[in-house]
Parts: structure tokens; sequence; C-alpha cells
């Protein structure tokens, strides 16, 4: 157990090592002198001496990182290059909730269409059914966030042209607001985990110890019940990592698509901007919330797996 | 996908792969289709153009403007319609599908090259070679999804158009997009290699004194082949979703280029009235992805020697 701690740990050192390290490298090598671009016609030398060093831009290059490291684990992001000394943290903090919001209520949609798909297509198994519940979740699994926001566009459009109730198709902040969002952004991941799910009871039903229930007499739905799905539960910890991935992606698309003001909304509206420093910051934060989920998945499986206990 | 039955008599290598292949209708009828579209993506702009009279040509090149047939319908002229600047939208899904394959093509070359080189050396001389692969692509995998993507073609962007215009952009969103994908192929194929360097038929011709070359690229090369291949056709469907989402958010191919990604976006904002607009590059992304997945999960199932193995 302790061994498998300390090897979780160095990993997620060299997890956010490498983040950090790739993200300021590839934003170091940006070309042009920000400084001088940040001053814009006005070029006062003792200004932009204040500045170039107020960046820390008078510093070698990895004296550079040490310290951007120093200030990250303070929780100091520095500083925007398009709006001169301003902390990047105050450009994305309004942001992180509703990137937070979005991403937890698709999670927990994906979770709660994904989990009993899969369970009824296994006991479903090589039937009609299993074939066309299998058959859409691999359809909302490749099928591209951005052509299904389109779909839903008309399919809302149609709703309101008939008179009927229709959803708001952009914007943030009403509660209705975030239907269309959070379906989209949950599609891909329900597909991914009504799969996992799936396989994972099929896997289980193969065990002897399910026999052995069988065999004892035990009724079909308490093997279910007790014993096959209280198993194959368990690898649906490992999806929080890679679903969260998908999320960051996803967040990208459905934020901009659907003008939500979150991460991946203001990471687009720096780049446009050339305001690297928030760039860096963005990319760095998300990567971190996957390292996080990927954390929670290896301090909570042990706690309800004692298999991997063991080991 | 499909379950394969072998007869008893027939062994294991009496029969070639693609009959294996070809009873997978999915994923022979997929076949088909990729090579249909990247013969359209090849031939398609220059037989629509010669499909028309002379002085009709330029109106169907897919850049010029024709103002005074914006928004268009389809008609005879105008196959699938124009778009918001009266450009010829068939013309354009031509450019953005050979677009698309072309950037798919580059980053498989770079996956292939890098990816498979790097994990063929990584897994045949293991040591410090192995070390220094292995960790290099776990720093890149520790980049959750797109974003090591987002950063690389946000932060060059500027300079490969300004450098190389679009033919800049669109190898920049090439060598961003196999940042991503190589260090998946790289840990397949050094896996693989590492399983198949100590096995009889290669420790046999080392002992015959085979050159490193040649036990490379005579004994495990061609045995790990098939998995570059198949790897290869599946990371074509998510290279081709990444291409659309760089270009969408406005890191990829730039106007007067097209992108299936490009298409949609600047559609989607006309969906109400033009919805045929969007639709249309949608539907073709959304048949190109299913069909690489289909191909590659049939090529997996035909080449694969352990699945042959097991059925």
């Amino acid at each position: 157990m302790g061994r498998i701690i300390s090897k979780r740990a160095v990993t997620l050192v060299f997890v956010l090592f490498s983040v950090t390290f790739l993200t300021f490298v590839v934003s170091h090598l940006a070309p042009g002198d920000p400084i001088r671009n940040m001053m814009g016609g006005r070029q006062d030398p003792a200004r932009y001496a204040f500045l170039r060093h107020l960046y820390g831009f008078d510093q070698p290059w990895f004296q550079q990182y040490l310290t951007y490291l120093a200030h990250l684990l303070r929780g100091d992001l520095g500083y925007s290059f398009k709006y001169p000394q301003r902390p990047v943290w105050d450009l994305i903090a309004t942001g992180v909730p509703v990137s937070s919001e979005l991403g937890g209520l698709a999670l927990t949609l994906s979770v709660v269409v994904g989990l009993p798909a899969g369970v009824l297509a296994s006991l479903w198994q090589n039937t009609w059914r299993d074939t066309a519940i299998m058959g859409l979740m691999l359809a909302l699994y490749s099928i591209p966030s951005f052509v299904i926001i389109p779909v839903l566009w008309v399919a809302d459009l149609a709703l309101y042209k008939a008179g009927l109730p229709s959803l708001p198709v952009a914007g943030w902040g009403r509660p209705e607001q975030l239907i269309l969002p959070v379906l989209v952004l949950a599609a891909a991941n329900a597909g991914f985990i009504a799969r996992l799910m799936r396989n994972s009871m099929l896997e289980v039903m193969r065990q002897d110890f399910i026999r052995t229930a069988r065999a004892k007499g035990l009724p079909q739905r308490l093997v279910i019940l007790r014993h096959v799905l209280r198993n194959a539960l368990l690898p649906l910890l490992t999806v929080l990592g890679p679903a969260t991935a998908f999320l960051v992606t996803g967040a990208f698309v459905v934020e901009n698509l659907f003008a939500i003001p979150g991460v991946g909304y203001l990471t687009v509206q720096s780049i446009g901007q050339r305001d690297y420093p928030v760039i860096q910051a963005t990319t760095i934060l998300l990567a971190l919330a996957v390292v996080i989920m990927n954390l929670i998945t290896d301090l909570v499986y042990p706690l309800v797996d004692p298999r991997v206990r063991a080991e | 996908m499909t379950e394969i039955a072998t007869p008893a008599e027939t062994s294991l290598t009496s029969r070639p792969w693609w009959t294996y292949f070809l009873r997978n209708r999915a994923a022979a009828a997929s076949g088909v289709f990729v090579v249909v579209a990247i013969f359209l993506a090849l031939v398609g702009p220059w037989l629509y153009q010669e499909l028309t009279s002379p002085e009709q040509r330029q109106g169907r090149d897919g850049i010029y403007q024709d103002y005074q047939a914006i928004n268009m319908g389809p008609s005879a002229e105008h196959w699938l319609g124009t778009d918001y600047l009266g450009r010829d939208t068939l013309a354009r899904l031509f450019m953005a599908v050979r677009i698309s394959l072309l950037v798919a093509f580059v980053v498989e070359a770079l996956n292939v090259g890098l990816g498979g080189g790097l994990g063929l050396l990584a897994g045949y001389f293991g040591g410090w070679a192995d070390m220094l692969i292995s960790r290099l692509a776990d720093m890149l995998f520790a980049f959750p999804g797109l974003l090591l993507a987002i950063l690389v073609s946000a932060v060059f962007g500027p300079t490969a158009r300004e450098l190389y215009g679009g033919t800049g952009r669109l190898l920049l969103v090439a060598s961003s997009l196999s940042l991503v994908s190589w260090p998946l192929m790289a840990r397949l194929v050094r896996s693989e290699t590492l399983s198949l360097k100590s096995r009889e038929f290669v420790l046999a011709s080392r002992g015959l004194g085979a050159s490193h070359a040649r036990l490379i690229l005579q004994h495990i090369l061609p045995n790990v082949a098939w998995l570059i291949t198949v790897a290869a056709t599946l990371d074509v469907a998510s290279v081709i979703v990444n291409e659309a989402t760089l270009s969408l958010l406005g890191l990829g191919i730039e106007e007067p280029a097209s992108s299936l990604g490009l298409m949609i976006f600047r559609a989607a904002g006309l969906i109400e009235r033009y919805p045929l607009q969007v639709f249309i590059p949608a539907a073709a992304i959304t048949s190109l992805v299913l069909a690489f997945s289909f191909l590659g999960d049939g090529l997996r199932d035909a080449l694969d020697p352990r699945s042959r193995q097991a059925s």
C-alpha cells in the first residue's frame, strides 16, 4: 500500500513537471519581444526595464521557469501581456467555476446515461436491444460535438417554430441555458462509459463466483445486483481521468459555440490576443484538473477494492 | 467487431488476411468509401469544373466569390449550393476533404516514422534509449487530449502564417497533431517489440550473427507492421476530428483554404436559414470518421495474429 502511494507520488510529480515545463518552454518560444509589443508606440527605456524585470525577462530562461514554478505553488499565475500588470488569475477566475459547473454536470449526466445503458446492453447481450443500445452509444462516442450541436440547434428551432417550449441556444447564467451544452458535452463520455460498463459486466459474468452464486440457487436479479454489478462498477472509477480529458477538449468547442464564458472560451480569446501567460495558465489548469481526477481514482480505488489493497 | 468462425480444416496460414477482412461487411464497405473519398479529393475539383461550360468554370473553383449568388440552394450550376460569400459549396467540400486527408496523411507519416521508429528503438535496445524515449512519450502523455496541440498551434500559428502562409498553417496543424499521436504509437510498438525480441526466431537469427539493423528490419519490423498499420488507420479518425476542431477554434486551416471544421463554424451562425450549409460538412466528417474507425477495426480483426488464433 505504501509502495503504491509512493510510486503514484513520483508519477504525479513527473506529470506536473512535464506539463509545467513543456507549457513554459513552448510559450517561451513564442516569437517577438512581448514587452516591446506591450508598450506599443511609446518606447520609454525606464519603463521597458521596469516591465522586463516585472515579467522576469531579465533572467535566464531556466531561472524564469523556476521562478514561475515557485509562483505557481503559491497560486500566482503571473501577469497578462494584453493587460499589462493585470494578474492572469483575475482574467480567468470567472471562467473556472463556469467550466467546473459545466464539466461536473456533464460528467454526472454521462454516468447517469452510460452506466444503465452499458448494464442493460450486457444483460441483453447479442440481442437486437444490445445492438441498438451499443450502436447509439458508438454514435454518441464517435460523432464530434460540433456535428451534434447544429443538429440540436435545428431540432430546438423546430420546437420554437411549432410554438412548443424550446431552449436558449447560447449564453450563460440561467439554468435552462445549461441544458444543451451539458447534453453535448456528456455525449462522448456517455458512449465511452457504456462501452466500458458492458465489457466489465460481461467480464464479471464469466467468473467462477458468479456460477457458484447461480448454482446455489440465488435468483438472477440478486446475482446481478449483489455480485455482478458490485464488481463491474469498480473499473468505472478509472474512467474519471480519461473522462475529464475528454471534457477538457470538449469544453473548448462547446464553450465557444455556445458563447459560455468558461476557461476554454477565455483561452481561445487570449489566443487571438497573443496573451501567452493566460494560455500558459489555462493549459496548466486544465491539465491539473485531469491530474487531480487521476489522483482521486488512485486514492479511492484501494478503499473499494481489497485486491488492490492486498497487492 | 464480428465473430470470425474458422473451420477446423483450415490452418492459420492457409488463407490470406484479406479474406478475413472482406467478411467484415462494415469494414469492407468503409474501405471502399475511403478509396472513393481519396479519389474524389484528388480529382473531384477538376472533374467538377470540367463538367460545366468554360465560362462557368471559375464559379466552381471554391474560391471565386459570386455576390449575385449568395447562400443559394442546390442548383444545376452549384450542385450543393453556395455559401455566405457566394462560393460553391461542393468545390469547398472537395477542398476541405482534401485538406483533411492531407493533414491525416502527414500526421500518420510522422506518427509511423517517429512513433513507430522510436518505439522499435526503445523496445529493441532497452536501457537508456528506452528510458529516454519512454519518458519523452510520458511527458507528452501528461497533456490531456488536444491541449498540447492547441497550445503549440496557438503559439506558433502567427509565425507559421507569416513565413509560409497557408502551407505553413497546414504543416503546423499536422505537426502539432502528431505530438498528440506519436506517443501512443511508440508505446504500442515498444511493447510489441519487447515481446518479439526474445522470441526463438529472433534469438536464432542473432545466434547466427545477424546485425542489429538486420534483426530490426528483417525480423521485428515485419512482425509489428500490422500493429503500425492498424494503429495509424484508427488514429486517422481522431486526426480528422482534431484538425476540424483546431480549424473551428481558429487555430488550424484559415480562409481562403477550406476545412470541414471551418465550413461548419462559418455556417453555424446561419443555421436557422441555411441548415444545409452546416449539414453537408457535418455529414462528410461523420462519415469519414466512422469509415476510418470501421476500417481500422476490420484491419485489426484481420491482421492481429492473436485475434485470429482466438477465433
